[in-house]
């Protein structure tokens, strides 16, 4: 018995060593995901919400390629729309149309997304800061219009419909595809964590805070900066890949710069350097309105009064805690911390007679 | 044709050595890491044991009221709690007792409370005796299953110590036999390589050549017996000439006292040459035409009043400036000479040449400790997707450097804010951490801009010493700019002075400050 419970000690200590691994926590966040998408599938929560997480996730990859721009890299871009409604006609021209398997889609649309994002590094190494993002834009509204003419390709503005979906010969359902944005998701996350605590993630801060100094200590700006662009826009696309086999309809007024904009608060907001703090960020401007406010039946009669909602929400936040929601999030849990710790206390001073 | 190729295979051999050089610094750092991690390792398995037999020993000495030293200890330290506890309270009810009859008011009370304290104490004494008490009722009984299960363990921990203790001492052998034969291998190729580089490409070019000028002296030979004209024996005198010109160009390229292979020749000792360097900005000469030499691990300071072009000539020769005109010549590791203008500014600190700023370059968001990282950027061999996977051996390589950076922080006695963020750390803290940076790179040339400013007299005298103690700890040259001219007087071995670009005197401290023309660039002209 006595052994037992040793052994049931032991345990709880390995399980807690291993819940400091930091993959642990995203590990676990993924599992509830596939759980919750299960209980969707079990018909125990709403259906609508478990599509609404997926959407809110595929923003989310491309909130964490934007923030190893913004954040780590220091460059603004504006262009992420047309990035991902690239992702979005690659799939959709390539898988739907052509009908080719679903590897040579992934090939190429990887491919133009590296030649595209080194394109727009090329750029950056001339030009920085605001006139970037004016650049970048530019760059965005020039996809979107040849979104709108070349219809070959994407047709045009009736948008472009992506139907017959099939991996391996077989068609995907959309449980299948939900699986899939959540495996891929935290995927992404666990490699942008890699690439964060990495020489590279290091490098990237470098020379956000100093272009000299980073050159001086060894970091080539030219690489870098291609890097950041190019995984910000593969990040990008692979969002908008998500988004045409989840949504299955793709049409340029989508691509505007509202989405970009949308991108960029929600990074703001959530804190540029945290991926928690980004997924958050992502929750509050995609996800909140599709899963919670639709539930209240004020919001239900006029929908666009859940933009106010999210507008005061962004103001607060950008006021009170301008290091973004992440910093809320650790101001609670320092809190949390510290009660913990005194309740502790008290109990020990009761159990065992110490001094209160 | 014949001689670039040689050049190439030479300049692969050259990188292949100073790459297996660094992996066996490498590899030699490792191995006292992997050793104390192992060490490590072992210690607290053994602790552990030793921890979790104690609590499943506890419990039956326990019930078996056997005074065990360390249940007897941990009781008496209980009793001692609750009696100093209630002495402290007692003596506050005393003391609250007395206020209370000198006032008059009801201290019958204080009576009341007093016996209630003497009962709560009794209890609290009962409750860890109770706590420590024999619980079995069978206490012969008890000891027995308390001696065997002692017993059991003992014989179990020695077992599992003696498995553990093995294990390591298999260990320890495995990977120092290991790290032997890796390291072994690595200086047979390296002695191999250096073999080549010294004797045979030169060894076979010349004999070539050599053999080449005989066939042409038999053969002019052979042509003046058979009475040639002037100008046929001249054509051939010119060819041999030639070639013995292209051996000794060869012989000279080939020499540890190298050149960079156009024949610029930096004299032995000297690890940085500035030649006749000019850079203008529009119509501002900021450098004009300066030549000097830095001697290889030595001091060199370069001062001069403001807007003497102190700062452009470090930037020229990191490369932040296209220089307008001129040539800079650096020393290498193995000796090779380099001309720095053929360098981007990024590849500068490869070639082993790192600086600080100014004003202090930190990255705001990262530890001290990531920041010294950061500096080390160059010494990572891991690639993007190996970052990416976070390899094994990109581990190995954070570990290593990690022990490194430490290392260089304690030496500076900077380990306390080896996890602390640079917001807030007071100034002379942030301009020794810029410092202890440019360690991180193993560099052999480390140039200062104005180490001083803004630290008081007492920060500046440490950083005195601790210049001396980096170049001679770390064989670096240091080459630094600085107007405290009591720290530059103090520390250099030769000191450069410049006004409006050009050079005004170079020479040693003493010779400087009486120098003439120094004086009235610092004073005014009539001082």
């Amino acid at each position: 018995m006595a052994l037992l419970a040793l052994r049931l000690r032991t345990f709880v200590k390995r399980l807690s060593a291993l819940s400091r691994h930091p993959y642990f926590g995203f590990v676990v966040f993924g599992i509830a995901l596939v759980v919750l998408r299960l209980f969707a599938l079990g018909g125990i929560v709403p259906n609508s919400l478990a599509k609404s997480l997926t959407v809110t996730m595929i923003y989310a990859i491309v909130a964490l390629g934007f923030s190893l721009l913004l954040g780590y890299a220091g460059l603004a871009s504006l262009g992420t729309a047309g990035f991902v409604g690239l992702g979005t006609y690659f799939i959709g021209h390539f898988s739907g149309t052509l009908g080719q398997t679903f590897a040579v889609t992934l090939a190429v649309s990887l491919a133009g997304a590296v030649v595209l994002g080194a394109v727009v590094g090329f750029i950056s190494l001339r030009i920085e800061g605001m006139y970037l993002a004016i650049i970048t834009l530019g760059l965005s509204e020039i996809m979107r219009e040849i979104f709108k003419s070349f219809t070959a390709f994407t047709n045009g503005v009736n948008g472009l419909e992506f139907r017959n979906f099939t991996l391996f010969g077989a068609p995907v359902s959309e449980f299948a595809v939900d699986m899939i944005v959540i495996v891929v998701f935290i995927l992404l996350i666990l490699g942008t964590l890699n690439i964060i605590k990495s020489p590279t993630g290091r490098a990237l801060l470098a020379m956000k805070n100093s272009d000299s100094a980073a050159q001086s200590m060894g970091i080539g700006l030219m690489r870098h900066r291609l890097l950041a662009f190019v995984l910000a826009t593969l990040y990008a696309v692979i969002g908008g890949l998500l988004y045409m086999m989840d949504q299955k309809f793709s049409i340029p007024t989508t691509w505007s710069l509202d989405f970009s904009l949308n991108i960029l608060a929600a990074v703001v907001v959530g804190g540029a350097q945290s991926i928690t703090g980004i997924i958050l960020g992502t929750f509050m401007i995609f996800g909140l309105n599709m899963t919670v406010l639709k539930e209240i039946a004020f919001f239900r009669e006029f929908p666009d009064a859940t933009w106010i909602v999210s507008g005061l929400l962004i103001i607060l936040i950008t006021m009170f805690y301008p290091g973004g929601l992440i910093r809320l999030i650790n101001a609670i849990r320092f809190k949390l911390t510290a009660a913990i710790r005194k309740i502790r206390a008290k109990w020990r001073a009761y159990r065992y007679g110490e001094d209160d | 044709m014949a001689k670039m190729i040689d050049a190439f295979l030479n300049s692969l051999r050259l990188d292949a050595v100073a790459r297996r050089r660094e992996q066996r610094t490498f590899l030699s750092e490792y191995l006292p890491i992997l050793e104390k991690s192992i060490e490590v390792k072992a210690a607290s398995a053994i602790a552990r044991r030793q921890r979790d037999d104690l609590a499943r020993l506890h419990d039956a000495a326990i019930a078996a009221g056997i005074a065990e030293p360390t249940i007897e200890a941990e009781r008496s330290a209980a009793l001692e709690r609750i009696r100093v506890r209630f002495d402290l309270k007692r003596r506050a009810n005393a003391q609250n007792r007395k206020r209370a009859l000198a006032k008059r008011t009801a201290s019958e009370l204080f009576d009341d409370v007093l016996a209630e304290l003497v009962a709560a104490e009794a209890a609290a004494v009962a409750d860890i005796e109770r706590r420590f008490a024999p619980s079995a009722t069978d206490l012969p009984a008890a000891t027995q299953a308390y001696r065997s299960l002692l017993a059991a363990v003992t014989a179990d921990t020695a077992a599992v110590v003696g498995a553990i203790v093995r294990r390591r001492d298999r260990r320890f052998a495995v990977v120092r036999s290991t790290y032997a034969a890796k390291l072994a291998r690595l200086d047979a190729r390296i002695a191999e390589l250096v073999s080549e580089l010294e004797t045979s490409p030169r060894d076979r070019r010349e004999t070539v050549l050599r053999s080449r000028i005989a066939a042409l002296t038999r053969a002019l030979d052979k042509k003046s017996a058979a009475g040639a004209s002037a100008a046929v024996r001249s054509k051939y005198a010119e060819r041999i000439a030639r070639i013995d010109a292209g051996i000794a160009k060869r012989t000279a390229r080939l020499n540890p006292v190298g050149d960079d292979g156009n024949g610029n020749v930096l004299p032995d000792g000297v690890i940085l040459s500035v030649r006749n360097l000019t850079m203008r900005f529009g119509g501002l000469r900021a450098v004009d035409d300066l030549s000097f030499d830095v001697k290889e691990g030595e001091i060199f300071g370069l001062i001069g009043p403001n807007g003497a072009g102190k700062t452009t000539i470090f930037n020229c020769i990191t490369r932040f400036y296209r220089a307008t005109s001129g040539e800079m010549y650096y020393r290498k590791n193995l000796g090779q000479v380099i001309r720095l203008n053929d360098y981007p500014v990024h590849d500068i600190i490869r070639q082993g040449i790192v600086r600080t700023f100014q004003n202090v370059e930190l990255v705001w968001e990262l530890s001290i400790l990531d920041n010294l990282l950061v500096a080390a950027h160059t010494v990572y061999r891991t690639g993007f997707f190996g970052q990416l996977l976070h390899t094994p051996r990109l581990k190995r390589e954070e570990e290593v450097l990690r022990a490194k950076a430490l290392s260089v922080l304690k030496t500076l006695d900077l380990l306390p804010y080896a996890y602390a963020v640079p917001y807030g750390l007071p100034y002379g803290i942030l301009k020794k951490i810029e410092l202890a940076r440019t360690l991180m790179a193993s560099p052999r040339l480390i140039i200062l801009d104005e180490p001083a400013a803004g630290l008081n007299d007492r920060e500046t005298e440490d950083l005195a010493k601790l210049i001396k103690r980096i170049r001679d700890d770390h064989h670096a040259t240091i080459f630094l700019v600085e107007h405290d001219m009591g720290l530059v007087m103090d520390v250099c071995d030769t000191v450069c002075a410049i006004s409006f670009g050009k050079m005004l005197a170079i020479g040693t401290p003493a010779e400087i400050q009486a120098d003439k023309a120094v004086k009235s660039a610092y004073l005014g002209e009539e001082s």
